[in-house]
């Protein structure tokens, strides 16, 4: 049943009528002279471009149906993650990716372990019609926290220089000096997480249980699976953000307890 | 080791052809922050580090705390060098003053009080009113909200609570330079009562000719990183760009 029941079948015919839609946008941008005209053709190619490429792999794998195909899928997902976590940030951490890489490895390792294994339990367990969106939607929010993180950390470095360095100028290592931006930095990261929690579902549906709904899937069926992803994002977030956070940091220290003020 | 008055003749402090380079970045050439420096400092002595912007000595002083590492050259303390020691201990052993006074949320006690998780720290009301009164502070002031200060107050609760660790050295990073005339006067007058009253060794970095004249000691003039003139005892001399330099006529 993995189309559900009564899904109606796009034709190429009726997503060229949605294109309709971009070149409304298009019309405004030129009538307003928001110049926005290039970005929005280009960004609706890529649109296209990059959804089909993605549903010929995910098709491919999906009929493949072998265990390792999948594996390279999510590594695959994990680098262009990773990379696109620190890309963000105004200024490189030395040696960002390969944190950021950790991190967001660490963070989908553990999630995905426990909700594949423990809690949906498909069979087998590397069933890429779970896996893979699981997945994708852990490491994108793992990603975003990541970044919100690190943009919080940098900019709360260069703004508290002056307090870090009196805290080690009385004596306290450098972990201890920095541990108020640490926290700071965590909590920017997890706020978005925490308030979607209070709202969700209340002012929009959340994606999986809408593309699950559009599927034919019972709504009672659907909001199950999105409980199990809140949950599981709320602690993919963190524990990513914390991985990086921690990791991160470390690169403005030195083993003498101090701050590394040229990265700043 | 002589129990007596200071200066004793035993160097707290000797720097040996100190250089700090900063590597070359994306967009920035190297650069050269400190070039050859060499001094001693005696316990219960004073040193002032003078010179115009931009000429290290703010980065000479945080050199001998070991905020910063220099890229070569050797910094003694009691004849040994810091690499050899916990920068934590030599931080607390040698308490650094900043420029702008930096206090945490929470009251002057709050302030005063804090410590590294695990540090011992003799934090008695009687200590922390003595270490107010010997930076001439109301003791009244230990229940108020460190943001409420005025900036010559706060500074002079930065050193208080530097004092509270009971360190042998006072490094000062331009301790008037944030404060209006008056409050410097102060900060100035607390600084030299101290290194009577406790024996402390001084060593300031300033602007401040009036700081340079009622501490006394020895004088380092600084220019692009380099001693361009010392002092063993300021009398008063040190040719004429020093001269200027003080009278503030210099360039």
């Amino acid at each position: 049943m993995k189309n559900g029941i009564g899904v109606i079948d796009l034709s190429w015919w009726q997503l060229g009528l949605a294109l309709v839609l971009v070149l409304v946008v298009v019309v405004v941008s030129l009538r307003q002279r928001l110049g926005l005209e290039r970005d929005l053709l280009i960004g609706a190619v890529r649109t296209v471009a990059q959804l089909y490429l993605v549903g010929l792999v995910l098709a491919a794998i999906f009929s493949a149906a072998r265990w390792y195909w999948v594996l390279l899928i999510l590594v695959v997902m994990a680098a262009i993650a990773s990379h696109a976590a620190i890309s963000r940030l105004k200024k490189p951490i030395p040696g960002g990716i390969g944190i950021t890489a950790t991190a967001l490895t660490l963070s989908t390792a553990v999630t995905l372990a426990y909700v594949i294994g423990v809690v949906v339990q498909p069979r087998p367990w590397w069933e890429p019609q779970y896996l893979i969106p699981i997945a994708g939607m852990i490491l994108g929010n793992s990603m975003t926290s990541a970044a919100l993180a690190g943009d919080r950390l940098q900019s709360d470095l260069l703004a508290r220089q002056g307090e870090i360095e009196a805290r080690l100028s009385l004596g306290f290592s450098g972990r201890e000096a920095v541990q108020p931006l640490v926290r700071a930095a965590l909590q920017a990261s997890m706020i978005p997480t925490v308030n979607g929690m209070m709202t969700v579902g209340l002012v929009q549906l959340p994606g999986m249980m809408t593309g699950q709904i559009l599927a034919g899937a019972s709504p009672l069926t659907a909001i199950r699976y999105q409980i199990v992803v809140v949950f599981m994002l709320a602690v993919a977030t963190s524990l990513g953000s914390l991985v990086f956070v921690r990791l991160a940091v470390g690169r403005y220290l030195t083993s003498a307890h101090q701050l590394r003020r040229y990265l700043l | 080791m002589s129990p007596h008055d200071a200066p004793s003749g035993e160097n707290i402090f000797s720097v040996e052809n100190l250089a700090l380079v900063y590597p070359a970045r994306k967009g920035q050439s190297s650069a050269t922050i400190l070039a050859d420096v060499s001094l001693e400092v005696e316990r219960g002595s004073a040193l002032t580090i003078v010179g115009p912007s931009g000429s290290g000595k703010s980065s000479l002083l945080r050199c001998l705390n070991r905020l910063e590492e220099p890229t070569s050259g050797v910094v003694r303390f009691h004849g040994r060098s810091i690499t050899e020691l916990d920068p934590r201990m030599l931080r607390r052993r040698a308490a650094f003053v900043l420029q702008t006074p930096v206090l945490f949320e929470g009251t002057v006690r709050d302030n005063l009080t804090l410590a590294a998780p695990g540090f011992e720290l003799d934090a008695s009301e009687r200590r922390l009113e003595e270490m107010l009164r010997a930076v001439g502070l109301e003791t009244t002031l230990l229940a108020r909200e460190a943001a409420m200060l005025s900036g010559g107050e706060k500074q002079r609760v930065t050193i208080a609570r530097a004092l509270l660790r009971d360190p042998e050295v006072l490094l000062l990073d331009e301790p008037t330079s944030a404060l209006d005339p008056p409050n410097a006067m102060l900060v100035v007058e607390t600084i030299c009562n101290l290194r009577k009253s406790h024996g402390l060794t001084i060593i300031a970095v300033t602007h401040a000719p009036d700081l340079v004249r009622r501490l006394g000691g020895a004088l380092l003039y600084l220019v692009k990183g380099r001693v361009q003139a010392y002092e063993a005892t300021y009398t008063g001399g040190g040719g004429e760009h020093l001269q200027a330099f003080l009278a503030g006529t210099h360039p």
